[in-house]
């Protein structure tokens, strides 16, 4: 009976320690995610302000809003450049899917012999720093006169995506039985009949993830459109770098054209939020 | 009908045998495309490289020092005696060790914090994806302006509590730090999903076990969570040491390397030479260095997650 009463008090006394630090628990939590947030929502609001009120001293917290430097990017090289990342990143998506989606498939099923030395190949080459790249590149673009052309650029951008969607469809194809795709086979489909019809619409989540993937990586690259552009092929992010250094510091709209670029990353981002990990760690890992 | 006894046994060892060839057949050329061009944009261009790193080329003497194989190993030598290479690796070696040193102990903070709180976790695991899937230059963006004086609101707020702050990023001793913040910002998320997709995954039992048998909170995590969470903090590790490797928007942007060589780490001085200076062979020669270094820990990557499996 004492044992039971010393018991509940201490369980009382443990849920009001609890119930404290849960509170101071919930609290650093927002804390926290005021800091994470705050940086990204600052760039947003610097967009919608006039250049005047960005150099305000003293600083305006309240300002009237508007969208006078998302009409400038409207006029100039931006719009092209964005059609240039558009175009580079959804070449190079449908490229590396046509291409890496019946290799994975083949890696997932047969057991290769070398299947350690490819997986390890792989991993390396997405691993690999761009410069690596960069120079055979771009001194292989200088003889062919590839440089700045868009397609220049999908093919480099090949290096990391074909990688990525064999390492991350491998994965998916993996959790596919076997047993089904016998099933089609012996109610008298091909095997590319069966790969196509049954296989496929099985990893369809995983196909929709690995091409976002794929997506954003081609779309985030800085460094290869960097070196690789001038001018004709030069994609949206080194686009707003330009506005940084040949068009002095007008921060409205750097701040507007980093938003326009981040703005289709963060949606696609949602959209595969459950796959990220496995995504980044270049299906390293089972996330 | 006589013939149909023999078909009737041959059939389903045909379909056996074509079901396995024709397999077999669709696996070699669903492979072949794709090795190929795999082959064609990362071998060649690697072999390239290495090839290049022994030539002194130099893009505004071309034609002399393009396959100039005289003094194959003349970039290698100098490397060992630029001070400007060697210092650049002891700001890899700070750098690296501080953002992921920082990186893996918010991460598992944060992690362990969120993991005991379901209901938030949904809300706030979305949010902070956020830093770690924008595009690299817009976070760099972000934290120049953060960095800037006349425009940071960090600044304005210690201008007007009358604090004399210093530009960290035109500071020497603080540009590197700049960097390390920024980049923390970025990929400290990395790691935290990591673990806490491990701290979810964690068996109840040994963590019940430890409880009854009386150990305090404290106990149980540093005996019992952290051992089961260490493959995943090796790997997450190991991720982050890859890709602190490679750091390049947030330096390009925000100091360009400065002030004078504060920030200036292997990867961009590698930059520096082969497109600012146009040498070639002296850039190629530190990339193969760095691909070395990837390399032995994407191995080590591999290995930690081939012993995993093999213990499922």
């Amino acid at each position: 009976m004492s044992d039971a009463n010393i018991a509940a008090g201490t369980l009382v006394a443990h849920r009001r320690g609890t119930k404290l630090r849960s509170v101071l628990g919930y609290a650093g939590l927002i804390v926290l995610i005021i800091a994470v947030m705050f940086p990204f929502l600052w760039l947003l609001q610097m967009s919608f302000r006039q250049t005047l009120d960005i150099n305000a001293w003293p600083p305006k917290l309240f300002f009237s809003p508007t969208l006078e430097h998302y009409n400038v990017l409207r006029v100039g090289q931006f719009p092209k450049s964005f059609t240039n990342s558009s175009i580079a990143a959804v070449s190079t998506t449908a490229l590396s899917m046509l291409l890496g989606v019946p290799c994975a498939y083949a890696l997932s099923r047969a057991r290769f012999s070398a299947d350690r030395q490819i997986s390890l190949w792989i991993l390396a080459t997405r691993m690999a720093p761009p410069i690596a790249f960069t120079i055979p590149f771009f001194l292989a673009y200088r003889y062919l006169e590839w440089s700045d052309t868009v397609y220049g650029l999908v093919l480099i951008y090949l290096t990391f995506n074909l990688a990525l969607v064999i390492w991350m469809m491998r994965v998916f194809f993996d959790s596919v039985p076997r047993a089904m795709e016998e099933a089609a086979y012996i109610d008298g489909a091909s095997v590319w009949g069966t790969f196509l019809r049954v296989t496929l619409p099985l990893s369809a989540p995983g196909l929709g993830a690995t091409a976002v993937f794929c997506f954003l990586f081609a779309w985030n690259d800085f460094f290869y459109a960097l070196i690789l552009t001038k001018s004709q092929a030069m994609t949206a992010p080194v686009a707003i770098v330009n506005f940084m250094q040949y068009e002095g510091w007008e921060w409205g709209k750097i701040a507007a054209g980093g938003t326009l670029v981040m703005l289709p990353v963060v949606v696609f981002s949602l959209l595969v939020r459950n796959y990220l990990v496995r995504g980044l760690t270049a299906g390293a890992v089972k996330g | 009908m006589s013939n149909s006894t023999p078909s009737a046994v041959a059939y389903p060892r045909a379909t056996a045998g074509s079901w396995e060839s024709q397999k077999r057949r669709q696996f070699v050329y669903g492979t072949i495309p794709a090795m190929v061009v795999l082959i064609i944009v990362t071998v060649l261009p690697a072999l390239y490289l290495l090839t290049t790193s022994f030539t002194p080329l130099d893009l505004t003497r071309a034609d002399a020092t393009m396959w100039n194989f005289s003094q194959p190993l003349v970039n290698y030598s100098g490397l060992v005696v630029d001070k400007r290479f060697t210092e650049s690796l002891q700001k890899q070696a700070i750098l690296s060790f501080f953002t992921v040193g920082l990186q893996l102990l918010i991460g598992l903070a944060v992690a362990v914090m969120l993991n005991s709180r379901s209901r938030f976790v949904e809300a706030v695991r979305t949010t902070f994806l956020v830093p770690m899937v924008l595009p690299p230059i817009v976070v760099a963006i972000i934290w120049k302006v953060l960095y800037t004086p006349d425009i940071s609101p960090f600044y304005w707020l210690f201008r007007s509590l009358g604090w004399e702050v210093p530009v960290m990023i035109s500071t020497a001793s603080l540009a590197l730090w700049a960097i390390i913040i920024a980049d923390v910002w970025e990929w400290f998320p990395f790691s935290m999903l990591m673990i806490l997709a491990a701290l979810q995954m964690m068996p109840e039992e040994p963590l019940e076990a430890a409880k009854i048998d009386g150990a305090s909170n404290w106990q149980v995590f540093r005996h019992v969570v952290l051992p089961l969470l260490r493959p995943t903090i090796v790997v997450a590790c190991l991720f982050r040491l890859i890709d602190s490797i490679k750091a390049f928007p947030l330096i390009f942007i925000i100091t360009q390397g400065g002030p004078g060589t504060a920030t200036e780490v292997t990867n961009y001085y590698g930059y520096l030479e082969a497109f600012n200076f146009s040498y070639l062979g002296y850039a190629s020669a530190i990339t193969v260095i760095m691909v070395a270094a990837v390399f032995l820990l994407s191995w080590a990557v591999m290995r930690i997650v081939g012993t995993e499996v093999e213990i499922e």
